[in-house]
């Protein structure tokens, strides 16, 4: 499990989302598996953060949000040239599958998260980073 | 003595909120989510977080409804919004009453969406008052650290264990209800 994972394996994680109860609990879920998370409420903050250089090794989207929805975050941040970092969608609504894939996601998950899926997606990441 | 007799009153809560489909396994991730140490912090602060956001949605439900010329998009987007917090604390009957919510107002059915916020509405005061007896409660049963996780763990073998016996399962397990 990642949970145990510290130090330098850890990911860096970006939440995108604007509902605060979904927040809490995924950025809490993180947590649990010992991964610090970056907030950004809506896709727009979220592109700003990639303009101001930071970088992640994994960014959860949620779709329908004020200011600029997910996909459409995805499909800017992808265009400016974010091909490593992997992208999540996630929703509620199963016709955020379609959308996300199409905007460039690499993987859709519906809501409401499972940690045992977080805890596979952190893995792989972690293992990508060791191996790269 | 209290003490056990508000226990028991708990388990009873608990164990009526999962059979009766009014919260689903994932109110048990939440739990599963609690601090090591114990204390109902998370658990608390989810509930109060989706309750307050819960109610102000549902507010404004009601406004939206109350005008001549109904916005259905914004309806929409207000109820598929307390579908995705609902399903993340484990609001199972209120996400299954937004799910229907949401085709009627596909349908652009004011009269159902009326009478499905009323359903949403009742679902969701239903499940609010339970939340609060057991938050209210829950921090005077047990001494010391309190185990969400182990109790609502026991609430559900329990629960499980009566259903067994009701339908006379030939299980060894029936010897300990």
């Amino acid at each position: 499990m990642a949970s145990k994972n510290q130090g330098p394996a850890a990911p860096r994680a970006l939440v995108v989302e604007d509902i605060k109860v979904d927040l809490v609990v995924l950025l809490r879920m993180l947590r649990k598996l010992n991964c610090e998370a970056t907030v950004a409420h809506n896709g727009k903050e979220a592109v700003d953060l990639f303009l101001e250089g930071k970088t992640f090794d994994i960014v959860f989207f949620d779709k329908d949000m004020p200011v600029m929805t997910g996909p459409e975050a995805v499909t800017k941040i992808r265009a400016m040239g974010a091909s490593e970092v992997k992208m999540v969608g996630v929703s509620a609504d199963f016709g955020g599958l379609d959308a996300f894939m199409q905007a460039g996601a690499d993987v859709f998950v519906p809501k409401p998260m499972k940690l045992e899926t977080l805890d596979a997606m952190l893995q792989e990441v972690i293992d990508k980073n060791m191996s790269g | 003595m209290a003490a056990a007799a508000l226990r028991e009153q708990l388990n009873a809560l608990l164990s009526s909120m999962y059979a009766s489909g009014l919260v689903d396994d994932q109110f048990q991730q939440l739990q599963m989510l609690q601090d090591d140490g114990g204390t109902p912090g998370f658990v608390a602060e989810v509930v109060t977080l989706f309750c307050d956001d819960a109610d102000r949605i549902i507010s404004e439900l009601a406004a939206l409804l109350e005008q001549p010329v109904v916005d259905f998009d914004k309806v929409d987007a207000y109820v598929h919004q307390l579908k995705g917090s609902s399903a993340s604390v484990g609001a199972q009957k209120v996400k299954f009453t937004c799910m229907q919510f949401r085709e009627l107002c596909q349908h652009k059915n004011r009269d159902g969406c009326i009478m499905a916020l009323t359903l949403v509405r009742n679902e969701f005061y239903d499940l609010r008052n339970k939340f609060q007896t057991m938050l209210q409660v829950v921090p005077y049963v047990l001494k010391g650290p309190f185990d969400f996780q182990v109790f609502t763990g026991i609430v559900k073998m329990e629960h499980m264990l009566l259903k067994l016996k009701r339908i006379a399962c030939p299980c060894f397990l029936l010897k300990f209800v």
